[in-house]
């Protein structure tokens, strides 16, 4: 009698643990850490790009059209009111953005992100010397945008691809290609050194905050006429259709570049 | 009461062996997987359908069906079609411009239609996600189901009039009242019931085996050797803007596919009056007079050039993009010499331009004894 008590109580407790061991498991702890996504929009006159339209006019005075634009933002960097600096690159440290790709309109972050305040985001426009080595892309659309290794090697930071209006009244394509640019001894042929074209985007506008079991979204605009105006007037007609050889043509647009971007707007769900 | 338990034991005894003997009479359809090696700088996404996994048998039926001329659905001696009739491997599997059937390679079908276009090689097809076609009328995601894949080609090819202007009915018929064929469509999609959608699975995954990359430039990417100092010069110029200006449409070292499979309007034209152009797909003005961009690999053996053959020969293809580029409102803007009529090569770049491009031809490949014709077909074993 007194083994069959043992059993009933040591049964009984085997079940209470396991009962409580299942009621555990199906617990979701509440998270203490938030969420943030970048999504990118390209304008032109504060207003979405009409592509393949002839309807622009830039700073110097270019009527242009726009046909697609392709380019590299990376290391995304969060600056919290405390002064910390904090690196996103959980999963993705360089993403890839297509006007004709939707889907890459959106960079998402799996980095689970400290709640708080904080004052801005930063990143790169291009990608650094480190990371960008020839072939750690071999898949499409990023393998396409590789830049030759006898000009630098990796691959461009953008292509923004359009047309103008020459002097003699045609229209003619231009390549606004920015990658790493060349210094030479005897152009074209002997190449002395390389120019990491790369830049930091400060975003000084950006103030936000993470919420835990929150989602931020930072909702980015490209304005792309301030690739050709500000602080150098960039005039087709001067640097013609094509400049990836062109070191003093790519440093305009690489200067030009610091107020491409814009917040347009930040929003948690 | 002793002998019905005894009755008992030797009844369950019986059904344990009779369930034992029906487990190993069925062999199940166990095919063994067709792994494709990634060449050195490819790809990883390979363009192959969930509901066709590759497998060995499949690839084995599918190359015996590629080289057999009954795939036209006939058995006269003068109305056998193969793919392989057009798709020559000495020829990347293009019908070339030296084809014996097919004077200047344009091919035509069995009826004597001239197809539409010339061919496009096919080669690397299994790294294609973009759209097959020089317009790009099948692609994965296209609202019609029958039109997106490998899979569909080969069934258009086969009813096409200007190709086999064959019957899927009659075909498969065909190939079931053939000795071994039925045993290895059982190995390849379990089952011995012939139907033209495994005729087209199978052809297609021997389709996506043809790899081409081991050309001489494979082997100078891979550090086995060195290029002459007039193709290290070919290479340059086709890989900058200053110079040939190739590399954004056609590849390099860093797209070893040496295209984008994406569709462009090259500046050959200012009037547009082809159908089927990508223009016809898209609905998309600037893709008027838009083609895909074809590999560059084993291009040297891929005349005539151009959807519409006009050009015979690289010298000629090398002459157009040197001088003869015309301007239009579709012209992609990646053509941005156009304005001074081409990239206008010297002799001496136009040369070692043509070096270079050379050594993209892979006779490896283009004698791989996998890719060619099976030296019996089934029924003949």
């Amino acid at each position: 009698m007194f083994l069959i008590k043992i059993n009933i109580t040591l049964f009984t407790l085997i079940g209470i643990l396991v009962v409580s061991g299942c009621t555990s498991k199906t617990e979701t702890p509440e998270s203490t850490t938030g969420k943030l996504t970048l999504h990118f929009d390209h304008e032109i006159e504060q207003a979405p790009i009409v592509f393949d339209t002839m309807r622009y006019t830039n700073a110097a005075g270019n009527k242009y059209l726009v046909n697609e634009i392709q380019y590299f933002i990376s290391d995304v960097t969060l600056h919290h009111t405390d002064g910390r600096k904090i690196p996103l690159d959980a999963w993705e440290d360089i993403h890839y953005v297509d006007t004709d790709l939707p889907d890459t309109h959106d960079y998402l972050f799996k980095d689970e992100i400290e709640p708080g305040d904080y004052t801005r985001l930063s990143f790169t426009f291009g990608i650094n010397e480190v990371k960008n080595q020839t072939l750690m892309f071999v898949n499409p659309p990023e393998s396409f945008m590789f830049w030759p290794d006898n000009l630098g090697g990796g691959y461009h930071y953008m292509k923004l691809n359009g047309k103008w209006l020459n002097p003699s009244n045609q229209v003619v394509p231009f390549d606004f290609h920015l990658g790493i640019g060349q210094i030479y001894y005897s152009y074209p042929d002997s190449i002395t050194s390389f120019v990491q074209n790369y830049f930091t985007v400060e975003l000084p506008q950006s103030a936000f905050s993470i919420t835990a079991n929150q989602t931020t979204n930072i909702e980015l605009v490209m304005q792309v006429e301030n690739w050709f105006q500000s602080p150098n007037l960039y005039d087709h007609n001067t640097w013609g259709g094509d400049i990836m050889q062109n070191q003093e043509a790519m440093i305009l647009g690489v200067k030009n570049g610091w107020d491409v971007f814009k917040v347009k707007n930040i929003n948690t769900k | 009461m002793k002998a019905l338990y005894t009755i008992i034991s030797l009844l369950w005894l019986l059904s344990c062996v009779l369930s034992c003997k029906k487990e190993t009479k069925e062999i199940p359809y166990q095919p063994t997987p067709y792994e494709i090696d990634i060449p050195f700088g490819f790809p990883t996404k390979l363009n192959i359908p969930e509901n066709n996994p590759m497998t060995v048998e499949g690839v084995e039926l599918g190359r015996y069906l590629f080289y057999d001329g009954r795939l036209s659905g006939r058995t006269h001696p003068d109305s056998l079609m193969s793919c392989a009739t057009c798709h020559r491997q000495e020829r990347s599997f293009e019908a070339g411009i030296d084809h014996p059937d097919f004077p200047g390679g344009f091919p035509h079908g069995l009826t004597g239609l001239q197809t539409h276009h010339v061919m496009l090689p096919m080669i690397n097809l299994v790294w294609n996600s973009t759209g097959y076609g020089w317009n790009g009328f099948l692609y994965p995601d296209n609202p019609d189901p029958q039109l997106r894949n490998l899979e569909d080609f080969v069934r258009l090819a086969v009813l096409a009039s200007d190709e086999m202007d064959g019957d899927t009915t009659r075909i498969k018929n065909l190939f079931q009242s053939l000795n071994g064929y039925p045993e290895l469509f059982e190995k390849a999609f379990g089952s011995s019931q012939i139907t033209f959608t495994h005729i087209e699975k199978a052809i297609a995954q021997f389709i996506r085996t043809l790899i081409s990359a081991d050309s001489r430039f494979d082997k100078y990417m891979r550090g086995e050797l060195q290029l002459s100092p007039s193709e290290l010069n070919g290479y340059v110029l086709f890989t900058t803007e200053e110079g040939a200006d190739c590399f954004h449409c056609h590849g390099g070292f860093g797209n070893p596919l040496f295209t984008t499979h994406l569709y462009y309007n090259d500046g050959k034209d200012t009037l547009f009056t082809d159908p089927m152009d990508r223009f016809s797909i898209t609905g998309d003005p600037m893709d008027i007079g838009a083609y895909k961009a074809t590999t560059m690999r084993n291009i040297e053996l891929q005349g005539p050039y151009m959807h519409d053959g006009r050009f015979e020969t690289l010298d000629d293809v090398i002459d157009f993009y040197s001088t003869a580029v015309v301007n239009s409102p579709s012209i992609s803007p990646l053509m941005h010499h156009v304005a001074n009529g081409g990239v206008r090569l010297t002799p001496t770049e136009r040369e070692d331009l043509l070096s270079f491009i050379r050594t993209l031809r892979d006779d490896s490949f283009l004698t791989n004894p996998n890719f060619n014709k099976p030296e019996h077909f089934p029924d003949e074993e």
